[in-house]
Formats: C-alpha cells, structure tokens, sequence
C-alpha cells in the first residue's frame, strides 16, 4: 500500500490553475505533509530524476484547471497512469466556491477561503487514495 | 509599431510548483502581459507538454522569450523538445545576480516585497528582451 500521494497539478496561468496550485501547497505544507510529494510539470517534462521516481512509487492525482487535462496527460507520456483526476471546476460547483469572484492574472492568497474549502477536500482525496 | 504587421513574443515561463521561482517566474509572467499586453503572448508550459494544437500554434508562428526558472532549466528543455530556437533566453539567477536581489525567507505560496522585487527585475528584464526581439522582427521586414 503507497504511503504517500504524489500531487500533480495543472501549471497552467489562469485563475483556476492558480487556486489548484495554492491548494496543494496548503495541502502539501500544512493538511498532509508527509502523506504527500508535490510533483512538477515541467520537471516531470524535462525529465528530472525526482519527479520521474514520484510518479512511479506514489499514486498521482491530477488536479486540472480545464478540460484539456494536461498534467493526466503528462503523466500519461511519461508512461504511467494518475490514479485519479480531479477538475478544479468540478470541485468549485461542487465546495459552492464562485469562481468568477477570483481574480485573473495574480496570485490568490493560501488563507482565501476557496483556497481552504479546496484543500481540505482534496486532503480529504488523499485519505481515500492511501486507504483503497 | 507597423500597422497590419502581428508583431508579438512568445513567453515560456516554467511555471513550475517546487520552488520559490516557480511562483517569481509565474507573477513575472503576468507582470510582462500587463507591461506589453499586446505583445506578448504567454504560454503554458501544462498545454505545450502534451502539444495542445493551439499553444502549438502560438509557438510555432512568434518568437519565443524563454524564462527558466531553477537549474533544471525545465522550460528550455521544453522549447528544444518540440524544436523551436528561441530567440532570448532568460535565467532567474541571472537577474537575481545582475540586480543584487536577496530573495531569503521568501515563501513559494505568496511572495513579499522583497520576492515581489525580483518579479520586477525580471519582468522589466523580459521586456527589454521582448522589445529588442520585436525591433529586431520589425526592422528584418523592411
């Protein structure tokens, strides 16, 4: 059974991809710190050693901003496969957050409220993921 | 600038998660469009990794201002893998060096003034490249 989940996020610019990418450093930093690893995008392109070894030793969730699914995608060139992908849209209608309330083009406090409800839940993923 | 000429750099930040540039390179990149809004086009290196038809596109048709943030230099990887040159390169150490920046204590979640600092220097170094890469586009045209 793995004993921590690796958190691959959408890197992308807009607002949604920022709210996924401040969520996990809440989650990463301060929810489940040593129940996670926080896998970068463009290091797991580049091919950098530590980010290629978490996706093969911890299960991933992929976070997407949209429905390109680009980090799933990644990790899917890489040769394996997110054990679960989770749209950050999907999650905001589902947490009540309004979405058009963020601001575009900078960066969104980890306190913010929508940051929290999202981090929470998706630490709450994590439990799931390590329990199956 | 040449009226009916599309005259615009591409930007490649990493945007990256791990580290504290990351979030520098991600802030500058917005800094950049507000500076050069109709300039500047910025990429993302999630839609370029899995070649989304349209940021191919966008790449494929501008010159491209690379910003690498750490010492992977993950977004250049990224530009020599799909096999476009870029015109300029930029390196956050570089500015950081060149300006005497001292980004210690600074938090990848949210940056303060002094991380904010560097976001400028960086930012107000980008444009400088992107104007001369533009001049440079300009003037092959005439």
């Amino acid at each position: 059974m793995a004993d921590k989940v690796c958190l691959q996020p959408c890197l992308g610019l807009r607002k949604e991809a920022v709210l996924c990418r401040q969520a996990f450093y809440v989650v990463h930093e301060e929810l489940r710190p040593d129940q996670t690893v926080l896998g970068c995008g463009p290091a797991l392109n580049a091919n950098v050693q530590e980010d290629l070894d978490f996706i093969e030793m911890y299960p991933v969730m992929a976070l997407e901003a949209c429905d390109l699914d680009c980090a799933t995608k990644l990790v899917d060139k890489k040769g394996k496969k997110a054990a679960r992908t989770v749209r950050v849209t999907e999650l905001a209608k589902d947490l009540d957050i309004d979405l058009d309330s963020l601001p575009e083009g900078q960066n969104i406090d980890t306190e913010h409220p929508a940051v929290r409800a999202m981090a929470e839940r998706i630490a709450a993923m994590v439990d799931e993921m390590l329990a199956a | 600038m040449a009226k009916g000429q599309d005259f615009k750099v591409a930007v490649l930040g990493c945007n990256g998660i791990g580290r504290l540039v990351s979030t520098v390179v991600r802030m500058a990149g917005y800094k950049i469009k507000q500076m050069r809004p109709d300039e500047v086009e910025l990429l993302s290196c999630g839609r370029l990794a899995v070649k989304e038809p349209e940021h191919m596109k966008l790449l494929e048709k501008y010159p491209l201002l690379v910003i690498d943030g750490c010492r992977p230099h993950c977004a250049s990887f990224m530009a020599d893998e799909l096999g476009k040159q870029p015109a300029a390169r930029i390196y956050v150490a570089d500015v950081m060096a060149e300006n005497k920046i001292n980004v210690a204590g600074e938090k990848r979640r949210g940056l303060t003034e002094k991380g904010e600092k560097l976001v400028d220097a960086l930012a107000q170094k980008a444009v400088e490249e992107i104007d001369r890469i533009i001049a440079d586009e300009m003037l092959s045209t005439l």
